[in-house]
């Protein structure tokens, strides 16, 4: 009987947010590639506000973009640094489903994402994205605090 | 009676609650400021005992109105002029199926199940007609759709199917007199040659810190909308078909469209949306629940009923054309305005505006809530059609950058 043997984590996945914890969990990732050698793709999430208003909902788009597109400028320069390849994309919809969309689609070996913390009435009217993505991922997820 | 500025606080500050409650609960500012408007015209009402939030003071009207107008002028001027001339054909269809099935299916059901007068049976039918780009739009991008030529068509239809609705809304309970006729030729030539002298106009004088631009705009606005109001029809008409005849042009120029939505959002919509909150009555919809569930049913099963046979028609595939059939739905805005409209020219009565806004509301509410509510990830779903459709256009989309 042959054993796999683990060559770690060759495509890892952050879900960034651009929250301090998002931030943190972009380090740990950073690292992990640098060390492992492996390509790193981070993506941000768009939530539109529902029901989407048409003037309301292209006006969130263009900031939501506008700001991660500015927040990613600092990542590149740091993935070049540590030699890291590097993809960066924006997408739209669902935080916890774009993830699970996006890993299957890179055939991601890893996911690392933030763990924001929120009330209780948060908690049950709008769910937990890490929770979500723990639950449904097909690849190992790693929730830095 | 409140002096001016303290009714400007109160209602600026129930502008600040719905805006918060919209960023707490990751839902639109037009749904939250409806909701606030509602809730505060009941409390200061029954606290105060007084008219409440003071709704129909003639500034909040002209505040509220004009906030329409800019607003449907900007849903109009985000329309696609190049999408339209490939996919003419079905958007043409579907978007008119998308009216006319909910527009004369809910004025069937007002008038022959709930027994409403003919002119409210119309009015009911208007305000249910609509659907919302915004949404659909959404729903591409998520799925990937935005990018195909079926999405392309899809999103088109969407806007003739708003035209439809704001069309019929300017025009069915116009009187038809000489007025009439001097609104829609004069309306007609301004149409025709606006695309033409507008960017010619900015580029020889625009660029300023005049605001040059939005002056422009809003004198347009209020000028056709002056005039339809005259000739007894409604202003956002005029607003809307301005917004998408230059949407290849103005519509281009994000700097000024940001600074028209800062105006819109930051002070004319909150005045808009909760003042069509307010004139929700509570007691109407408590006393007759049945009609909000009549109504709502009725959109979407007339909706539907017309929207997915002209979506099949173009061979379209049959999940995704469900799924676009629902979300077509949905429509905030223009049910609001419609149902605003009609109250405000006494076509309807405060419960039966209490009873379309709540249907309006929850076509806009309930399928995204049962969504989020039942999370499905879809993309776990043994092979959708929706699904394999999604990776035909994610393979269509541009890289992202890479480094």
């Amino acid at each position: 009987m042959g054993s796999t043997v683990f060559v770690g984590f060759q495509r890892i996945l952050v879900a960034f947010d651009a929250s301090p914890h998002a931030e943190h969990a972009l380090d740990v990732a950073l690292s992990m590639a640098g060390d492992m050698k492996s390509k790193l793709f981070v993506i941000a999430v768009i939530r539109p506000p529902e029901p989407a208003e048409s003037a309301e909902f292209h006006a969130v788009l263009e900031d939501m973009r506008e700001r991660y597109e500015s927040c990613f400028l600092p990542v590149r320069e740091r993935a070049r640094q540590k030699e890291i390849e590097l993809k960066t994309d924006i997408v739209v919809g669902h935080p916890a489903e774009q993830i699970i969309h996006y890993a299957d689609t890179i055939q991601a070996s890893l996911i690392v994402m933030g763990k924001r913390s929120h009330t209780i009435l948060h908690r049950w009217v709008l769910g937990s994205n890490s929770e979500r993505v723990l639950k449904y991922a097909h690849c190992p997820v790693m929730i830095v605090h | 009676m409140m002096n001016t500025w303290a009714l400007s606080a109160l209602w600026v500050g129930l502008a600040l609650l719905a805006t918060l409650l919209a960023i707490w609960f990751r839902v639109s500012t037009a749904l939250s400021e409806i909701v606030v408007g509602t809730v505060a015209q009941l409390i200061i009402g029954v606290v105060l005992g007084t008219g409440g939030l003071l709704g129909n003071t003639q500034w909040i009207t002209y505040l509220a109105g004009t906030g329409a107008i800019v607003l449907t002028f900007l849903a109009g001027a985000e329309l696609d002029p190049v999408i339209f001339k490939t996919k003419w054909r079905e958007s043409l269809t579907i978007g008119l199926a998308g009216f006319f099935g909910p527009f004369l299916g809910c004025t069937a059901i007002a008038h022959f199940l709930l027994h409403w007068p003919i002119m409210p049976s119309w009015l009911c039918g208007v305000a249910l007609s609509t659907t919302s780009v915004a949404v659909v739009y959404a729903v591409m991008l998520e799925l990937g759709f935005n990018v195909t030529e079926y999405g392309k068509a899809i999103l088109a239809a969407c806007f003739i199917n708003d035209l439809g609705t704001v069309i019929a809304l300017g025009l069915i309970f116009s009187p038809f007199t000489f007025r009439t006729a001097v609104f829609v030729v004069v309306s007609v030539a301004v149409f025709a040659v606006l695309p033409f002298v507008t960017p010619w106009f900015f580029r020889k004088y625009g660029g300023r810190v005049s605001e040059l631009e939005a002056k422009y705009i809003l004198f347009l606005l209020f000028a056709l909308g002056g005039l339809a109001v005259w000739s007894g029809s409604e202003a956002v008409l005029p607003a809307y078909i301005i917004g998408m005849v230059l949407a290849g042009t103005v519509g281009k120029d994000h700097s000024l469209i940001r600074r028209l939505r800062t105006l819109t959002f930051g002070l004319l919509t909150p005045f808009y949306f909760i003042r069509a909150g307010s004139f929700v009555s509570i007691p109407a919809l408590a006393a007759a629940p049945i009609t909000v569930i009549v109504l709502f049913m009725a959109k979407m099963i007339t909706k539907s009923a017309a929207v997915f046979p002209a979506v099949r028609a173009h061979r379209y595939d049959g999940s995704a054309g469900t799924y676009y059939t629902l979300m077509m739905s949905t429509g905030l805005t223009f049910g609001t305005i419609s149902a605003l409209f009609g109250l405000n020219h006494q076509i309807i009565t405060q419960a039966q505006y209490s009873y379309l806004v709540a249907a309006v509301i929850g076509s806009a509410v309930i399928p995204t809530m049962v969504a989020n509510t039942f999370f499905l990830p879809r993309h776990l779903l043994p092979h959708p059609p929706a699904t394999r459709l999604s990776e035909q256009a994610a393979q269509q989309t541009p890289a992202a950058e890479e480094v």
